[in-house]
């Protein structure tokens, strides 16, 4: 890995970080990245394009939802992905990620937040998705992602999105949902996969965003939880997603969002995020990449837009923490989850 | 998408890589499109498990041919005797395991195995668990196999204690290992139960090791406190001892009750604090007042709260208030099987009944007196490992924590030096630094004020970055926060509801949210602060005996017509400073 490099610490410890050079980007390259992400899904016999056909329809969001924080979304073919999406849903109401795959909580969420950017959710059929989400949800208020029982917590996130985005969470036992969610909390105030599992900054995401989406933030300890969040932060400025790990523009996100939701996103040093961010764009191509000097791809390149975003960026969209999509097409919905002051 | 760096390279190795990719594309369109065509036409044979194994081994995340894998396992089952099932799980188990050492980390193939280990005849669990062992060795981090050991453990009755033996090995050869800790975490409180006299009442809320945090006996704590020394002495720099021994050192959540009844003629109407935020709006609290059950509205202190702390509801006009007559109130929580008492005698216009924060303890240690010993000596040991790293913020923190939990007035002084240095050392977190300072400065004086006994909450030039601990505050008729740093009088302050007074001079104070429907508050001390807007003053309207506010040295002032607008906007304010 060129870009990994040893800092040494105060006393010799070496801490694992990345090395941001003088000359790594240090302003916002807007025109580039939409360029990017207009491009990237014209090459559609490409190797790498058709080995990630699995997570299509996640691959779709992510690129809509960047380039409409960046106010480009009308350079994107909107009835193209709109009947690709019909396409995708199945008999019993779920999602595939792509035309032939199998439907699962993940891409059932990620084509109604498409479908909410571009105001049809109508090329759904919506009461078939609330069927398919109340059917997955198990008797101890979990989430199985498809019918062959994966638990995580990460799919009771996608349960609760996903109604809330169709205005239907009453159809789930949102008490029981809850009750599960608050079971995987950990000794450190984060959250794993499943009970007993270890916090990982992308679970903490889930779940907060979870309690948010259901109105109980008020059972987290935002206190332990902020204070573990803000000691991702690397001395690069960009954090990672569980302690002794490397910085990554998407945990920076992940990490970012969930102090947002807590009321804690001053604990953090804002402007050295900032520069690892922007050290993460590819000058050349446009994009961004988990750290600097690695290859772009479109999901990095949302969430290091959305954590800019975050961040207070004028020049993009307001980005709500979070369902990751921008604030008025949320406005639009009535759409408001709660965060903690 | 992770980890994969750019290399530059000349047009023509583009171009052979460019073929290179082409020729892959072709085969693996091939295999993909032979087996959803074999599944389309419902076939389940070993061509289409060769087919998709063919396919999983490079790229497990392909959840579908998992699924179809799956389909095929499952017809096969029916049409095979046992022995050829269990041959044909074991063979799945294989392919896994070689998946698992391409791709160590994916979703798929851990669940795809955990699957396989429900529907197998028979599971050599030992194999599993060695197989854990194994995969650990090389990456002691890897959450799904953690996740898939915890499976294994379950499922084949590995008693508790050898798990935590497995722990005690993983930090034993490195202590820098955060799973490990986290793990002996959820394991404590199973093999070392807090005695059930000391354990609080188990409430609604489902176990975890953060709601249970302290459900571990003394006697173990004390023996997890030395493992956790050895850790940072050894490595003083590594935050996972020090996430854990921060664990060990906090306390359990207090169990949901209620702390404090206030009842206000003037007012007719009754405040109610609860150990945590709660929602009492649902028909769950009841108020019985002289023996009669009353049909009142509960409403939490601020709209925007569902949960909250405090919930008020006021009394049917002229129930109480005859400064005559005596009053006996019970609010019942039926739920949580509590109730509370609160008397108003003759010539009383109001009265409580709480518990206090200094008879509870609640800024302390949870140990039992003669144990608290272990933590000065801990303190010790803390002290000498920052004379040899004076600079090291783990031990800075750790010794602030200590201290609060010894004797947190006591230490006071070396607590504000310590997160002086704190800020200097560990700059990137300085705001959590002032914020937790600001928390131990508000406890501090709560225990100061309930010696003193008296109803006035003083916190000036204390440096304060936020607010905290209000629902603490509900009988204070006197703040005084002047001469910090507060940039916010957030929804939570609303919860003072006998404040008369709020002084708040020399802040940076933008808003003021929470300063709601305070039924008693007078007089408001705003001066040199930040507020630049009127809208910022709006909350303020629902004060309905405000009389005096000063907002001399704010922004607001400056615009014109400040004075006509104010008065319309409160026209209860008699005596107003610009
Ligand atoms: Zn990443």
């Amino acid at each position: 890995m060129g870009s990994l490099n040893y800092i040494q610490g105060e006393t010799g410890t070496q801490v694992k970080d990345v090395f941001i050079s003088p000359d790594a980007p240090h302003t916002l390259l807007l025109d580039k990245h939409a360029d990017y992400i207009a491009a990237y899904g014209s090459k559609k016999d490409d190797y790498e394009y058709t080995l990630s056909e699995y997570l299509r329809m996640s691959g779709i969001y992510w690129g809509l939802t960047v380039m409409d924080l960046m106010s480009q979304l009308p350079r994107m073919n909107r009835q193209e992905i709109v009947d690709f999406i019909t396409a995708c849903q199945h008999e019993c109401g779920g999602v595939g990620a792509s035309i032939g795959h199998d439907p699962h909580l993940l891409y059932t969420l990620s084509a109604v937040q498409i479908l909410c950017l571009y105001d049809s959710v109508d090329a759904l059929d919506v009461d078939k998705i609330v069927e398919y989400v109340k059917g997955l949800q198990q008797a101890d208020g979990s989430f199985a992602g498809d019918k062959w029982g994966e638990i995580d917590t990460r799919f009771s996130f996608c349960a609760v999105a996903t109604l809330s985005l169709l205005g239907k969470m009453d159809a789930i036992d949102v008490d029981k949902a809850v009750e599960f969610v608050l079971s995987c909390m950990n000794f450190d105030g984060g959250f794993g996969c499943r009970p007993g599992s270890e916090s990982h900054a992308g679970q903490i995401y889930c779940c907060t965003g979870f309690l948010s989406l259901t109105g109980q933030l008020h059972q987290l300890n935002a206190d332990l939880l902020g204070w573990w969040l803000c000691e991702r932060q690397l001395p690069s400025g960009g954090l990672n997603g569980r302690p002794e790990k490397l910085p990554d523009v998407c945990y920076s996100w992940w990490v970012l969002a969930s102090l947002r939701i807590i009321g804690k996103i001053h604990w953090i040093d804002k402007d050295k995020l900032r520069s690892f961010i922007l050290a993460c764009q590819d000058e050349e191509t446009g994009g961004f990449a988990d750290r600097p000097g690695d290859m772009v791809d479109p999901f990095h390149t949302l969430f290091g837009i959305a954590g800019l975003s975050l961040l207070g960026d004028e020049k993009i969209k307001a980005v709500n923490p979070v369902l990751c999509m921008p604030e008025d097409v949320l406005q639009k919905l009535g759409l408001k989850p709660e965060l903690l002051s | 998408m992770h980890g994969r760096v750019k290399v530059k390279s000349t047009a023509q190795q583009e171009e052979e890589k460019r073929k290179e990719r082409e020729k892959k594309l072709k085969i693996y369109t091939a295999a993909r499109d032979a087996c959803f065509s074999k599944r389309k036409d419902g076939v389940c044979d070993e061509e289409a498990l060769h087919l998709t194994q063919q396919l999983l081994s490079s790229n497990p995340d392909f959840a579908t041919l998992w699924n179809y894998r799956r389909e095929i396992l499952m017809h096969q089952e029916t049409v095979k005797d046992e022995s050829e099932v269990q041959k044909m799980y074991q063979n799945e188990l294989s392919f896994l395991e070689s998946c698992l050492k391409v791709n160590p980390k994916s979703y798929g193939s851990w669940h795809h195995r955990s699957w396989v280990s429900e529907r197998a005849p028979q599971m050599d669990w030992a194999r599993e668990l060695s197989l854990c062992d194994r995969c650990l060795s090389l990456d002691d981090r890897n959450f799904h196999c953690w996740d898939y050991r915890r499976i294994v453990v379950k499922k084949s009755a590995v008693p508790v204690g050898k798990e935590l033996e497995f722990t005690d090995r993983l930090i034993g050869s490195n202590f820098s290992n955060y799973s490990s800790w986290h793990y002996r975490s959820t394991l404590l409180p199973l093999l070392h139960p807090q005695s059930p006299e000391s354990a609080p009442p188990s409430g609604s809320s489902p176990p975890s090791p953060q709601t249970h945090s302290h459900r571990v006996c003394e006697e173990q704590l004390l023996k997890e406190y030395e493992l956790v020394q050895n850790a940072f002495f050894t490595d003083p720099n590594d935050q996972s001892a020090w996430f854990y021994y921060r664990w060990l050192l906090g306390r359990a959540e207090r169990e949901e009750m209620i702390s404090c009844v206030f009842i206000s003629r003037d007012e007719e109407r009754v405040a109610v604090a609860f150990s945590r935020p709660v929602q009492a709006q649902s028909g769950g609290l009841l108020l019985v007042l002289d023996g009669q059950p009353l049909q009142v509205d509960w409403r939490s202190i601020h709209p925007r709260f569902k949960h909250s702390p405090v919930w008020i509801c006021d009394l049917p006009p002229g129930s109480i208030n005859n400064i005559a007559n005596e009053h006996n109130l019970t609010v019942h929580w039926p739920e949580k099987h509590t109730r509370r008492d609160c008397a108003l005698y003759t010539g009383r216009n109001e009265s409580w009944c709480r518990d206090s924060a200094t008879d509870q303890e609640l800024f302390r240690s949870e140990l039992s007196v003669e144990k608290s010993s272990v933590l000065q000596s801990e303190l010790q040991s803390c002290n000498q490992l920052l004379e040899l790293e004076p600079l090291n913020k783990w031990c800075l923190l750790t010794i602030i924590l200590l201290m609060r939990a010894l004797d947190p007035l006591g230490y006071e002084k070396e607590t504000l030096a310590h997160f002086q240095t704190l800020k200097e050392v560990d700059s990137m977190r300085s705001a959590y630094y002032s914020d937790l300072c600001s928390k131990f400065m508000i406890e501090n004086t709560i225990l100061k004020m309930e010696y003193a006994e008296v109803r006035v909450f003083s916190v000036s030039n204390k440096n304060l970055t936020t607010l905290c601990h209000l629902d603490q505050l509900l009988l204070i008729t006197h703040i005084n926060l002047s001469s910090n740093q507060l940039r916010h009088i957030s929804f939570h302050f609303s919860m003072l509801q006998c404040l008369k007074v709020l002084e708040a001079e020399n802040n940076c104070i933008e808003n003021l949210e929470g300063v709601y429907c305070l039924p008693k508050l007078e007089e408001v001390l705003l001066k040199n602060n930040n507020i630049a807007t009127l809208a910022a003053l709006r909350p303020l309207a629902t004060c309905p005996k405000l009389r005096l506010l000063d907002l001399r040295g704010n922004p607001v002032t400056q615009s014109a017509d400040a004075e006509s607008h104010l008065a319309e906007l409160l026209p209860s304010v008699a005596c107003l400073l610009l």
